[in-house]
C-alpha cells in the first residue's frame, strides 16, 4: 500500500486546503498548509520521525475523538514558534524569546484553529462515515525532546499497532515555510475506516 | 572474568535504542535512547561489564510479547537473556535502573501509563530478585538517557531541567 498516492492523498491535501484557509484568516496574511508526508510506518520508525536532535521543540497537543480519533500535533523549532507567536501578537519578529502564556496561548490557538479546520474538511470529505464530526481536547503546550514528543504521541493510542499512518503539514506564511507543521496520528479504528474510504476497489491502492 | 577481559561487543553500542527495542553491549560504549511515559529499563551486570537497555512502552503483553522489549513482562525477561549470551555466562548478577514513565500529555483520567510501566517493572524486578539502585521516573518531561556499559552510570538528561547521574 502507499498511501501517498491517490484517494488517502487527497482526502489530507483536501483537509490541508480548508486549513489554509483558516491559517490565512487567523494571521490576516497569505498562508497555507501543504501535505509534506503521508506515510505509514513501523511504530519503531515513526518514533524517529521527528528526529533525534537533542534540542528542544515545542509542541501543542490535541486529543482528538469522533468520526476521527487520534492525536494532532503542531510543532515547531522554538525560533519558528516564537516567531509565529510574535506574528499572532502583531509585534516585531523577534521580540518573543521565552515561551510566556501569551506566547504559550498564541500557538495554543493556532493549534486550535488550524487543526481543527484540518480535521473537519476530512470528516466532511468522509461523507457518511464523518458526519458525527469531531471531538477536540483543549490543546496542551509542551516543549520537550522530540523523540520524547512523537514517543508521548505514539503512546496515547488506545490501541497500539505496530504500524502507524503520520500525515505531515507544514506552513507557510508569505509563500515561505516558516518551521511550523501538523501532524496527525490516527488511531487504530479510525486508521481503518479512513484506508478502506481511501482505496480504490478495483486496484486496491 | 573483568571488563578488561572482554572483546568489544558485536553489537552497536553508541547507537540508539529504538521504541520498544532491546539493546545489549559488552566490554564499552554507551547505550542510549529517548523516554516520555516509556520507561527505559537498565540492566547491569557489574562483573562481566555488560548492560541492557530496553525501550519499554506497556506494562503487559497479555501473551503478544513481540517484540519482547515493548512490554515490561517480556522486556525483563528478554534483555536478560540477551545479556546472559552477550557474556556466555548461564547465570548473572545483575542491577537495575529505570528511567522515564512521564505524563506527558493530560488527556485521560486514572493511572498514566508511564506509571503503569514502571509499577510493572518494579514488581518483575522484584519477584527475579533483581535491585533496583536507580530511577527517576514520572513526572511531565521526556529524559534522554546515556548508559555506560561498563560501569553502568546512567546519565540523564531531563527537558528543560538538567542532567542527572544514577551511578
Amino acid at each position: 500500500m502507499t498511501p501517498d498516492d491517490g484517494r488517502l492523498a487527497a482526502l489530507f491535501r483536501g483537509g490541508a486546503d480548508d486549513a489554509s484557509h483558516a491559517l490565512a484568516k487567523w494571521l490576516g496574511r497569505p498562508a497555507s498548509l501543504s501535505v509534506e508526508r503521508l506515510d505509514t510506518l513501523p511504530i519503531a520508525d515513526a518514533a524517529a520521525v521527528m528526529g533525534s536532535s537533542d534540542a528542544l521543540i515545542c509542541g501543542c497537543a490535541m486529543r482528538i475523538d469522533g468520526a476521527i480519533g487520534g492525536l494532532l500535533l503542531l510543532t515547531s523549532a522554538d525560533d519558528a514558534g516564537l516567531s509565529l507567536a510574535d506574528t499572532l501578537l502583531e509585534r516585531p519578529t523577534g521580540t518573543s524569546t521565552a515561551w510566556g502564556d501569551l506566547e504559550q496561548s498564541a500557538v495554543i490557538e493556532t493549534a486550535n484553529i488550524v487543526g481543527c479546520a484540518y480535521l473537519n474538511a476530512i470528516c466532511d470529505a468522509l461523507g457518511p462515515a464523518g458526519a458525527a464530526g469531531i471531538l477536540p481536547s483543549p490543546p496542551v503546550f509542551l516543549r520537550d525532546f522530540p523523540a520524547a514528543i512523537m514517543e508521548a504521541v505514539l503512546m496515547e493510542q488506545p490501541v497500539l499497532s505496530e504500524i502507524v499512518l503520520l500525515a505531515r503539514t507544514e506552513f507557510r506564511i508569505d509563500g515561505t515555510p516558516v518551521g511550523c507543521g501538523l501532524l496527525f496520528l490516527p488511531d487504530a479504528a479510525s486508521l481503518a475506516a479512513l484506508l478502506p474510504s481511501a482505496i480504490d476497489p478495483g486496484t486496491g491502492t | 572474568m573483568t571488563p578488561a577481559d572482554l572483546p568489544p561487543s558485536p553489537g552497536r553500542p553508541g547507537d540508539a535504542v529504538a521504541i520498544g527495542q532491546i539493546g545489549v553491549a559488552r566490554g564499552g560504549g554507551v547505550l542510549r535512547t529517548f523516554v516520555g511515559s516509556c520507561v527505559g529499563l537498565v540492566l547491569h551486570a557489574r562483573h562481566e561489564g555488560a548492560a541492557g537497555l530496553a525501550h519499554v512502552m506497556l506494562p503487559s503483553s497479555n501473551g503478544n510479547g513481540s517484540p519482547p522489549g515493548k512490554y515490561a513482562d517480556t522486556a525483563v525477561i528478554e534483555t536478560l537473556r540477551l545479556l546472559r549470551d552477550a557474556v556466555g555466562e548461564p547465570t548473572l548478577s545483575c542491577t537495575a535502573k529505570l528511567v522515564g514513565g512521564a505524563a506527558m500529555f493530560a488527556f485521560h483520567s486514572g493511572m498514566p501509563i508511564g506509571e503503569q510501566n514502571v509499577l510493572a517493572l518494579e514488581k518483575i524486578l522484584g519477584e527475579l530478585g533483581i535491585p533496583i539502585t536507580g530511577r527517576l521516573c514520572g513526572g511531565r518531561h521526556g529524559r534522554r538517557l546515556a548508559v555506560d556499559v561498563v560501569t553502568g552510570v546512567v546519565t540523564v538528561e531531563t527537558a528543560g531541567q538538567g542532567t542527572e547521574t544514577l551511578a
